[in-house]
């Protein structure tokens, strides 16, 4: 770490998205950062967004129309994917944190992101069939 | 142990910890059930004005929502603050981050309540 304290605010950050010479739990990690950042900017464009429900119908529903266009619905299928992540990665660090669990963290960490994965598939083969 | 996960961060403090740890909490179990509404119960989602106004018309809606945003828009910041303390700032940027991170959560939240009641009250009376 002593190296790290040398180096520029902006080559820390990007060391943060390094796979290279990662453990699993590092990966974990570094997927825990970048989902946070990707959900807290879809939060605040959700917050701006819904917006258009206080302008009444017309904008609510124009912008709905908008919304459906095949990339807006895979966006959102990332949106899912990322909150699978982040969320089931959070009731990993949780529990390890209270000490249960941690001898189990690799296998932990493999079932949620394939439980991500399949949950993202259903919501995508949903949201692109409705 | 600099740039673990589990537990506080160095310069995190426990309270806003645990806040976090609780608020992440929380948003699974609201986000659960706003997901499967949003996108099984209602027969093609709530993709219309209409649908929406009507589904704020049952109380626990605007409750739950209001838990929605105070929660994540508290995590979503404590957790934004945590990344940016991991990158060593000086004591002056921490202040402007805690000024600028307190003064857009309240606002966020107090949006969020406000749009709550007006789609809310859009129904009222129909």
């Amino acid at each position: 770490m002593t190296e790290a304290t040398n180096q520029s605010p902006v080559s820390r950050a990007v060391k943060w998205f390094d796979p290279r010479d990662r453990s699993i739990n590092t990966i974990g990690f570094i997927l825990n950062r970048i989902t946070a950042l990707g959900l807290t900017l879809y939060l605040f464009l959700h917050l701006i967004v819904l917006h258009q429900l206080a302008d009444g119908p017309a904008a609510y529903n124009n912008f709905i129309s908008l919304a459906h266009s095949p990339i807006f619905t895979f966006l959102e299928v990332l949106v899912v994917t990322a909150g699978f992540i982040h969320g089931l990665n959070g009731v990993r660090i949780a529990l390890n944190s209270f000490g249960v669990g941690i001898r189990s963290q690799k296998l932990l960490l493999v079932s949620l992101f394939a439980i991500a994965i399949i949950v993202s598939l259903v919501f995508a083969f949903h949201m692109f069939t409705v | 142990m600099n740039n673990s996960i589990y537990g506080p961060k160095s310069n995190e403090g426990g309270w806003l910890w645990f806040i976090k740890a609780i608020t992440g909490l929380l948003v699974i179990v609201i986000l659960f059930i706003h997901l499967i509404v949003n996108h099984f119960v209602a027969p093609n989602g709530l993709l219309t004005y209409a649908d929406v106004v009507k589904y704020y018309q049952n109380p626990i809606i605007p409750i739950m929502e209001i838990g929605l945003v105070a929660f994540a828009v508290s995590h979503s910041l404590i957790g934004l603050r945590g990344i940016i303390l991991d990158l060593k700032p000086t004591q002056a940027f921490i202040n402007i981050i805690n000024w600028l991170f307190s003064i857009v959560g309240v606002g966020a939240v107090i949006y969020g309540i406000w749009l709550i009641f007006t789609i809310a009250s859009r129904g009222a009376g129909s």
